[in-house]
Protein backbone atom coordinates (compact mmCIF):
# COMPACT_ATOMS: atom_id res chain seq x y z
CA UNK A 1 0.00 0.00 0.00
CA UNK A 2 1.80 3.55 -0.79
CA UNK A 3 1.77 6.06 1.64
CA UNK A 4 -0.94 8.31 0.09
CA UNK A 5 -3.73 5.57 0.33
CA UNK A 6 -2.32 4.57 3.77
CA UNK A 7 -3.19 8.41 4.75
CA UNK A 8 -6.06 8.41 3.18
CA UNK A 9 -7.45 5.08 5.16
CA UNK A 10 -6.03 6.92 8.78
CA UNK A 11 -7.58 10.37 7.76
CA UNK A 12 -10.50 9.69 5.58
CA UNK A 13 -12.10 5.93 6.39
CA UNK A 14 -12.70 5.67 9.98
CA UNK A 15 -15.66 8.96 9.02
CA UNK A 16 -17.03 5.50 6.53
CA UNK A 17 -19.76 4.92 9.26
CA UNK A 18 -20.64 8.53 9.36
CA UNK A 19 -20.62 8.35 5.49
CA UNK A 20 -23.13 5.63 5.49
CA UNK A 21 -25.40 7.26 8.16
CA UNK A 22 -25.59 10.20 6.16
CA UNK A 23 -25.99 8.71 2.88
CA UNK A 24 -28.44 6.19 4.50
CA UNK A 25 -31.13 9.08 5.61
CA UNK A 26 -30.38 10.96 2.73
CA UNK A 27 -31.02 8.40 -0.17
CA UNK A 28 -33.64 6.31 2.27
CA UNK A 29 -32.37 3.30 0.54
CA UNK A 30 -29.54 0.64 1.38
CA UNK A 31 -28.23 0.09 -1.91
CA UNK A 32 -28.92 3.57 -3.24
CA UNK A 33 -27.01 4.65 0.09
CA UNK A 34 -23.98 2.26 -0.50
CA UNK A 35 -23.46 3.24 -4.05
CA UNK A 36 -23.52 6.86 -3.30
CA UNK A 37 -20.78 5.70 -0.55
CA UNK A 38 -18.61 4.34 -2.67
CA UNK A 39 -18.90 6.76 -5.29
CA UNK A 40 -17.79 9.36 -2.53
CA UNK A 41 -15.14 7.90 -1.05
CA UNK A 42 -13.23 7.27 -4.42
CA UNK A 43 -13.93 11.20 -4.97
CA UNK A 44 -12.69 11.70 -2.18
CA UNK A 45 -9.28 9.65 -2.51
CA UNK A 46 -8.93 11.56 -6.37
CA UNK A 47 -9.42 14.76 -4.75
CA UNK A 48 -7.72 14.30 -1.36
CA UNK A 49 -5.03 16.89 -1.74
CA UNK A 50 -8.08 19.13 -1.34
CA UNK A 51 -7.97 18.11 2.20
CA UNK A 52 -5.19 19.76 3.95
CA UNK A 53 -5.44 19.99 7.60
CA UNK A 54 -9.62 20.72 7.76
CA UNK A 55 -11.71 18.46 8.98
CA UNK A 56 -12.32 15.42 7.12
CA UNK A 57 -15.63 14.28 8.79
CA UNK A 58 -17.31 17.10 7.27
CA UNK A 59 -15.57 17.21 3.99
CA UNK A 60 -16.39 13.69 3.43
CA UNK A 61 -19.76 14.05 3.94
CA UNK A 62 -19.97 17.13 1.77
CA UNK A 63 -18.79 15.07 -1.06
CA UNK A 64 -21.59 12.48 0.17
CA UNK A 65 -24.02 15.23 -0.23
CA UNK A 66 -22.87 16.03 -3.30
CA UNK A 67 -22.99 12.72 -5.05
CA UNK A 68 -26.27 12.24 -3.50
CA UNK A 69 -27.48 15.10 -5.40
CA UNK A 70 -26.42 14.07 -8.87
CA UNK A 71 -27.36 10.07 -7.84
CA UNK A 72 -31.08 12.17 -7.19
CA UNK A 73 -30.77 14.06 -10.59
CA UNK A 74 -30.02 10.55 -12.71
CA UNK A 75 -33.04 9.34 -10.58
CA UNK A 76 -35.23 11.58 -11.55
CA UNK A 77 -34.68 11.86 -15.12
CA UNK A 78 -34.66 7.80 -14.94
CA UNK A 79 -38.42 8.71 -13.17
CA UNK A 80 -38.16 5.12 -11.31
CA UNK A 81 -40.06 4.64 -7.96
CA UNK A 82 -38.40 3.73 -5.27
CA UNK A 83 -39.56 0.99 -3.10
CA UNK A 84 -38.96 0.32 0.50
CA UNK A 85 -36.68 -2.34 1.34
CA UNK A 86 -36.72 -5.54 3.50
CA UNK A 87 -33.59 -6.38 5.89
CA UNK A 88 -33.47 -1.94 6.09
CA UNK A 89 -35.54 -2.37 9.17
CA UNK A 90 -32.67 -4.74 10.54
CA UNK A 91 -30.17 -3.00 9.71
CA UNK A 92 -31.31 0.20 11.04
CA UNK A 93 -31.89 -0.77 14.90
CA UNK A 94 -28.66 -2.60 15.14
CA UNK A 95 -27.51 0.90 17.39
CA UNK A 96 -30.86 1.30 19.40
CA UNK A 97 -30.67 2.00 22.79
CA UNK A 98 -31.72 -0.85 24.83
CA UNK A 99 -33.23 0.79 27.69
CA UNK A 100 -35.36 4.20 26.85
CA UNK A 101 -35.96 6.16 29.56
CA UNK A 102 -39.67 6.68 30.82
CA UNK A 103 -39.89 10.37 28.78
CA UNK A 104 -39.41 8.40 25.68
CA UNK A 105 -41.72 5.89 26.19
CA UNK A 106 -44.49 8.28 25.63
CA UNK A 107 -43.26 7.96 21.53
CA UNK A 108 -42.69 4.44 21.98
CA UNK A 109 -44.88 3.14 19.11
CA UNK A 110 -45.52 -1.21 18.01
CA UNK A 111 -44.29 0.13 14.56
CA UNK A 112 -40.56 1.38 15.62
CA UNK A 113 -40.15 2.60 11.44
CA UNK A 114 -42.69 5.14 12.23
CA UNK A 115 -39.86 7.67 12.44
CA UNK A 116 -38.20 6.78 9.57
CA UNK A 117 -40.90 6.49 7.36
CA UNK A 118 -41.84 9.95 8.74
CA UNK A 119 -38.69 11.08 7.88
CA UNK A 120 -39.12 9.96 4.30
CA UNK A 121 -41.95 12.37 3.85
CA UNK A 122 -39.62 15.54 5.31
CA UNK A 123 -37.93 17.46 2.47
CA UNK A 124 -34.38 17.04 1.23
CA UNK A 125 -33.68 19.88 3.03
CA UNK A 126 -34.61 19.10 6.65
CA UNK A 127 -33.50 15.60 6.90
CA UNK A 128 -29.82 16.49 6.21
CA UNK A 129 -29.70 19.19 8.91
CA UNK A 130 -31.25 16.61 11.17
CA UNK A 131 -29.07 14.24 10.34
CA UNK A 132 -25.88 16.11 11.02
CA UNK A 133 -27.77 17.48 13.93
CA UNK A 134 -29.08 14.47 15.87
CA UNK A 135 -26.90 11.72 14.64
CA UNK A 136 -23.85 12.96 13.59
CA UNK A 137 -23.90 15.88 17.12
CA UNK A 138 -22.39 18.36 14.66
CA UNK A 139 -22.14 22.05 15.62
CA UNK A 140 -24.24 24.52 13.51
CA UNK A 141 -21.00 25.72 12.18
CA UNK A 142 -20.05 22.40 10.93
CA UNK A 143 -23.17 21.78 9.61
CA UNK A 144 -22.70 24.92 7.67
CA UNK A 145 -19.55 23.39 6.23
CA UNK A 146 -20.88 20.51 5.07
CA UNK A 147 -23.89 21.69 3.48
CA UNK A 148 -22.56 25.19 1.87
CA UNK A 149 -24.83 27.12 4.31
CA UNK A 150 -24.80 30.47 6.26
CA UNK A 151 -25.21 29.17 9.91
CA UNK A 152 -28.02 31.62 10.21
CA UNK A 153 -29.74 29.39 7.83
CA UNK A 154 -28.66 25.94 9.48
CA UNK A 155 -30.53 27.70 12.76
CA UNK A 156 -33.52 28.05 11.01
CA UNK A 157 -33.69 25.80 9.03
CA UNK A 158 -33.21 22.97 11.78
CA UNK A 159 -36.08 24.98 13.54
CA UNK A 160 -38.06 24.42 10.39
CA UNK A 161 -37.55 20.94 10.21
CA UNK A 162 -38.10 19.64 13.38
CA UNK A 163 -41.42 21.66 13.67
CA UNK A 164 -42.30 19.93 10.46
CA UNK A 165 -41.13 16.55 11.68
CA UNK A 166 -43.06 16.92 15.01
CA UNK A 167 -46.29 18.02 13.29
CA UNK A 168 -45.98 14.69 11.14
CA UNK A 169 -45.54 12.63 14.42
CA UNK A 170 -48.10 14.22 16.02
CA UNK A 171 -50.59 14.06 12.58
CA UNK A 172 -49.32 9.90 12.96
CA UNK A 173 -50.39 9.77 16.96
CA UNK A 174 -53.68 11.84 16.33
CA UNK A 175 -56.76 9.88 17.41
CA UNK A 176 -54.96 6.33 18.33
CA UNK A 177 -56.28 4.79 22.09
CA UNK A 178 -54.09 6.13 24.64
CA UNK A 179 -54.10 2.88 25.79
CA UNK A 180 -52.38 0.96 23.34
CA UNK A 181 -48.74 1.70 23.65
CA UNK B 1 -47.58 29.64 18.45
CA UNK B 2 -43.69 29.93 18.83
CA UNK B 3 -42.34 32.45 20.89
CA UNK B 4 -40.01 35.17 19.69
CA UNK B 5 -37.20 33.86 21.78
CA UNK B 6 -37.34 30.20 20.05
CA UNK B 7 -35.24 30.05 17.97
CA UNK B 8 -32.42 31.09 20.57
CA UNK B 9 -33.85 28.19 23.27
CA UNK B 10 -33.03 25.86 20.31
CA UNK B 11 -29.26 27.15 20.28
CA UNK B 12 -29.60 26.68 23.61
CA UNK B 13 -30.71 22.86 23.87
CA UNK B 14 -28.20 22.56 20.44
CA UNK B 15 -25.18 23.45 23.04
CA UNK B 16 -24.16 26.57 20.71
CA UNK B 17 -24.46 29.59 23.86
CA UNK B 18 -22.41 30.95 25.69
CA UNK B 19 -22.29 30.82 29.39
CA UNK B 20 -23.96 34.17 29.70
CA UNK B 21 -26.50 33.80 26.89
CA UNK B 22 -27.17 30.20 28.36
CA UNK B 23 -27.85 31.87 31.36
CA UNK B 24 -30.64 34.29 29.81
CA UNK B 25 -32.26 31.68 28.30
CA UNK B 26 -32.45 30.02 31.42
CA UNK B 27 -33.98 32.74 33.27
CA UNK B 28 -36.37 32.83 30.41
CA UNK B 29 -37.54 29.38 30.18
CA UNK B 30 -38.50 29.87 34.42
CA UNK B 31 -41.11 32.53 32.70
CA UNK B 32 -42.39 31.10 29.21
CA UNK B 33 -44.24 27.82 29.30
CA UNK B 34 -44.22 27.71 25.64
CA UNK B 35 -40.23 27.70 25.53
CA UNK B 36 -40.61 25.06 28.04
CA UNK B 37 -42.62 22.75 26.42
CA UNK B 38 -40.46 23.40 22.98
CA UNK B 39 -37.28 22.09 24.84
CA UNK B 40 -38.95 19.15 26.07
CA UNK B 41 -40.39 18.56 21.93
CA UNK B 42 -36.54 18.89 21.01
CA UNK B 43 -35.65 16.12 23.86
CA UNK B 44 -38.02 13.60 22.43
CA UNK B 45 -37.53 14.43 18.82
CA UNK B 46 -33.76 13.49 19.66
CA UNK B 47 -34.65 10.42 21.46
CA UNK B 48 -36.39 8.57 18.87
CA UNK B 49 -34.11 9.59 16.31
CA UNK B 50 -31.42 8.66 17.89
CA UNK B 51 -33.18 5.69 18.97
CA UNK B 52 -35.06 4.71 15.30
CA UNK B 53 -32.52 5.75 12.90
CA UNK B 54 -28.94 4.62 13.37
CA UNK B 55 -27.95 2.76 10.13
CA UNK B 56 -24.65 1.02 10.29
CA UNK B 57 -22.67 0.17 7.39
CA UNK B 58 -22.33 -3.21 6.58
CA UNK B 59 -18.61 -5.48 5.97
CA UNK B 60 -19.83 -5.45 2.52
CA UNK B 61 -19.60 -2.15 1.92
CA UNK B 62 -15.81 -1.64 3.82
CA UNK B 63 -15.14 -4.49 1.26
CA UNK B 64 -16.46 -3.03 -1.54
CA UNK B 65 -15.13 0.59 -0.70
CA UNK B 66 -11.78 -1.11 -0.49
CA UNK B 67 -11.47 -2.70 -3.50
CA UNK B 68 -12.71 0.15 -5.17
CA UNK B 69 -9.52 1.91 -4.04
CA UNK B 70 -7.33 -0.97 -4.37
CA UNK B 71 -9.16 -0.75 -8.71
CA UNK B 72 -7.88 2.66 -8.65
CA UNK B 73 -4.77 3.02 -11.28
CA UNK B 74 -1.56 3.97 -9.36
CA UNK B 75 -1.10 5.97 -12.78
CA UNK B 76 -3.56 8.55 -11.49
CA UNK B 77 -1.65 8.28 -7.90
CA UNK B 78 0.79 11.27 -7.49
CA UNK B 79 3.05 9.84 -4.50
CA UNK B 80 2.97 12.22 -1.85
CA UNK B 81 5.74 12.12 0.64
CA UNK B 82 4.52 11.05 4.13
CA UNK B 83 6.43 12.93 6.85
CA UNK B 84 8.03 10.57 9.20
CA UNK B 85 6.68 10.13 12.63
CA UNK B 86 8.96 12.27 14.94
CA UNK B 87 10.88 10.38 16.94
CA UNK B 88 9.92 10.90 20.01
CA UNK B 89 12.89 8.82 22.00
CA UNK B 90 15.37 11.05 21.09
CA UNK B 91 13.82 14.13 22.44
CA UNK B 92 13.14 12.19 25.38
CA UNK B 93 16.77 11.59 25.85
CA UNK B 94 18.01 14.82 24.82
CA UNK B 95 15.97 16.24 27.61
CA UNK B 96 16.72 13.67 29.95
CA UNK B 97 20.41 14.37 29.45
CA UNK B 98 20.28 18.01 30.54
CA UNK B 99 20.11 16.46 34.55
CA UNK B 100 21.22 19.34 36.37
CA UNK B 101 20.36 22.58 35.04
CA UNK B 102 16.62 23.13 36.00
CA UNK B 103 16.54 26.00 33.83
CA UNK B 104 17.60 24.58 31.21
CA UNK B 105 15.66 21.72 31.27
CA UNK B 106 12.47 23.86 31.99
CA UNK B 107 13.45 26.23 29.09
CA UNK B 108 13.51 22.77 26.80
CA UNK B 109 10.47 21.58 28.17
CA UNK B 110 8.31 24.54 26.97
CA UNK B 111 10.15 24.35 23.83
CA UNK B 112 9.26 20.80 23.76
CA UNK B 113 5.76 20.48 24.87
CA UNK B 114 3.66 21.64 22.39
CA UNK B 115 5.46 18.92 19.92
CA UNK B 116 5.16 16.66 22.62
CA UNK B 117 1.54 17.19 23.12
CA UNK B 118 1.07 17.10 18.95
CA UNK B 119 2.58 13.36 19.39
CA UNK B 120 0.28 12.60 22.18
CA UNK B 121 -2.40 13.59 20.53
CA UNK B 122 -1.20 11.74 17.34
CA UNK B 123 -0.81 8.77 19.47
CA UNK B 124 -3.99 9.23 21.16
CA UNK B 125 -6.17 9.28 18.29
CA UNK B 126 -4.46 6.11 16.27
CA UNK B 127 -5.57 4.32 19.65
CA UNK B 128 -9.04 5.83 19.80
CA UNK B 129 -8.75 4.21 15.75
CA UNK B 130 -7.43 1.36 16.67
CA UNK B 131 -10.01 0.35 19.40
CA UNK B 132 -12.65 0.55 17.00
CA UNK B 133 -11.83 -2.08 14.97
CA UNK B 134 -13.31 -5.05 16.00
CA UNK B 135 -12.96 -6.97 19.06
CA UNK B 136 -10.36 -4.48 19.98
CA UNK B 137 -12.45 -2.27 21.75
CA UNK B 138 -13.19 -3.98 24.86
CA UNK B 139 -11.14 -6.60 26.96
CA UNK B 140 -13.20 -6.55 30.15
CA UNK B 141 -17.23 -6.17 28.98
CA UNK B 142 -19.21 -4.28 31.93
CA UNK B 143 -20.77 -1.78 32.78
CA UNK B 144 -20.49 -2.74 36.25
CA UNK B 145 -17.98 -0.70 38.08
CA UNK B 146 -17.40 -2.84 40.54
CA UNK B 147 -16.22 -5.60 37.61
CA UNK B 148 -13.90 -2.68 35.71
CA UNK B 149 -12.45 -1.30 38.54
CA UNK B 150 -10.67 -4.14 39.85
CA UNK B 151 -9.69 -5.69 36.64
CA UNK B 152 -7.64 -2.07 35.76
CA UNK B 153 -5.72 -3.19 38.98
CA UNK B 154 -4.49 -6.32 37.73
CA UNK B 155 -3.61 -4.89 34.28
CA UNK B 156 -3.29 -1.47 33.87
CA UNK B 157 -1.09 0.05 37.09
CA UNK B 158 -3.45 2.85 37.51
CA UNK B 159 -7.05 2.85 38.87
CA UNK B 160 -9.16 5.51 37.36
CA UNK B 161 -13.07 7.00 38.26
CA UNK B 162 -15.50 4.14 36.94
CA UNK B 163 -18.61 5.19 36.88
CA UNK B 164 -21.57 4.14 34.46
CA UNK B 165 -23.46 7.26 33.52
CA UNK B 166 -26.46 5.54 31.52
CA UNK B 167 -29.15 8.28 32.52
CA UNK B 168 -27.48 10.72 31.01
CA UNK B 169 -27.20 8.83 28.11
CA UNK B 170 -23.49 7.39 28.61
CA UNK B 171 -23.24 3.97 28.91
CA UNK B 172 -20.21 2.44 30.19
CA UNK B 173 -19.44 -0.67 28.15
CA UNK B 174 -16.23 -2.03 29.19
CA UNK B 175 -12.60 -1.53 29.72
CA UNK B 176 -9.21 -2.02 28.00
CA UNK B 177 -5.69 -1.90 29.16
CA UNK B 178 -3.81 0.40 26.24
CA UNK B 179 -0.12 1.65 26.52
CA UNK B 180 -0.39 5.58 25.89
CA UNK B 181 2.84 7.96 26.05
CA UNK B 182 4.92 4.63 27.08
CA UNK B 183 3.07 4.01 29.87
CA UNK B 184 0.34 1.79 30.83
CA UNK B 185 -3.00 3.33 30.28
CA UNK B 186 -6.47 2.42 31.46
CA UNK B 187 -9.18 2.74 28.98
CA UNK B 188 -13.08 3.22 29.58
CA UNK B 189 -15.48 2.63 26.67
CA UNK B 190 -18.75 4.30 26.41
CA UNK B 191 -21.26 4.42 23.96
CA UNK B 192 -23.24 7.43 23.54
CA UNK B 193 -25.84 6.56 20.81
CA UNK B 194 -24.30 6.09 17.75
CA UNK B 195 -20.63 6.93 19.28
CA UNK B 196 -17.73 5.50 20.82
CA UNK B 197 -16.12 7.80 23.44
CA UNK B 198 -12.87 6.22 24.65
CA UNK B 199 -11.13 7.71 27.81
CA UNK B 200 -8.03 7.16 28.62
CA UNK B 201 -6.17 7.67 31.94
CA UNK B 202 -2.18 7.02 32.59
CA UNK B 203 -0.22 8.28 35.36
CA UNK B 204 0.64 11.96 35.13
CA UNK B 205 4.75 12.20 35.00
CA UNK B 206 5.11 15.37 33.45
CA UNK B 207 2.89 17.38 34.96
CA UNK B 208 -0.82 17.19 33.40
CA UNK B 209 -1.94 18.39 30.37
CA UNK B 210 -5.70 20.19 30.32
CA UNK B 211 -6.80 21.36 26.77
CA UNK B 212 -9.08 20.69 24.16
CA UNK B 213 -8.29 20.09 20.64
CA UNK B 214 -9.26 18.13 17.61
CA UNK B 215 -7.55 15.68 15.22
CA UNK B 216 -8.92 14.68 11.83
CA UNK B 217 -12.80 15.54 13.30
CA UNK B 218 -12.01 13.65 16.29
CA UNK B 219 -12.23 16.13 19.53
CA UNK B 220 -9.87 15.39 22.49
CA UNK B 221 -10.04 16.49 25.88
CA UNK B 222 -7.38 16.48 28.18
CA UNK B 223 -7.52 16.87 32.25
CA UNK B 224 -5.99 15.59 35.51
CA UNK B 225 -7.31 14.59 38.93
CA UNK B 226 -5.95 12.94 41.47
CA UNK B 227 -2.08 12.21 39.94
CA UNK B 228 -3.68 10.99 36.84
CA UNK B 229 -4.07 12.28 33.28
CA UNK B 230 -6.97 11.51 31.50
CA UNK B 231 -8.26 11.83 28.48
CA UNK B 232 -11.44 11.16 26.43
CA UNK B 233 -11.90 10.74 22.38
CA UNK B 234 -14.68 10.39 20.04
CA UNK B 235 -16.45 12.17 17.09
CA UNK B 236 -19.00 12.81 18.93
CA UNK B 237 -19.73 16.47 18.87
CA UNK B 238 -18.32 18.63 21.51
CA UNK B 239 -20.88 19.78 24.38
CA UNK B 240 -21.56 15.68 24.03
CA UNK B 241 -18.28 14.90 25.32
CA UNK B 242 -17.77 17.93 27.27
CA UNK B 243 -20.70 16.52 29.32
CA UNK B 244 -19.36 13.12 29.64
CA UNK B 245 -16.05 14.96 31.35
CA UNK B 246 -18.32 16.47 33.68
CA UNK B 247 -19.80 13.63 34.72
CA UNK B 248 -16.34 11.96 35.09
CA UNK B 249 -14.71 14.84 37.21
CA UNK B 250 -18.12 15.23 39.35
CA UNK B 251 -17.85 11.75 40.05
CA UNK B 252 -13.66 12.04 41.03
CA UNK B 253 -15.08 14.74 43.51
CA UNK B 254 -17.51 12.60 45.00
CA UNK B 255 -14.99 9.21 45.33
CA UNK B 256 -12.54 11.75 47.22
CA UNK B 257 -14.50 13.25 49.63
CA UNK B 258 -17.49 10.79 50.46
Amino acid sequence: MDARRARFEAQVLPHLEAAYRFARWLAHSRTDAEDIVQDAVLRAFRGFEGLRSGDARAWLLSIVRNCHANAYQQHKRRAAVPLPEEGDAQSAHVMVASEPDPESLTMQRDDERTFERLLGELSQEHREVLALRELEEMTYREIAEVTSLPVGTVMSRLARARTALKELWLKETEGEPSGVR
Amino acid sequence: MACAEALRVQAYFDGELDDAAAAQVQRHLGSCADCRALVQDLERLRTAIRRDLNPVASPQLRTRVAQALDAQAPAQVTALRVRAPRNRSFWLGALSGVGGSALAAAVLFVLLSPMLGSALQEELVSAHLHSLLPSQLIQVESSDHHTVKPWFAGHADVSPVVADFSGAGYRLIGGRADAVDHQRAAVLVYQHGAHVINVFSWEAKRGGVARESTRNGYHMIFWTDADLQYCAVSDTGWNELSALVRLIREQGVREAHP
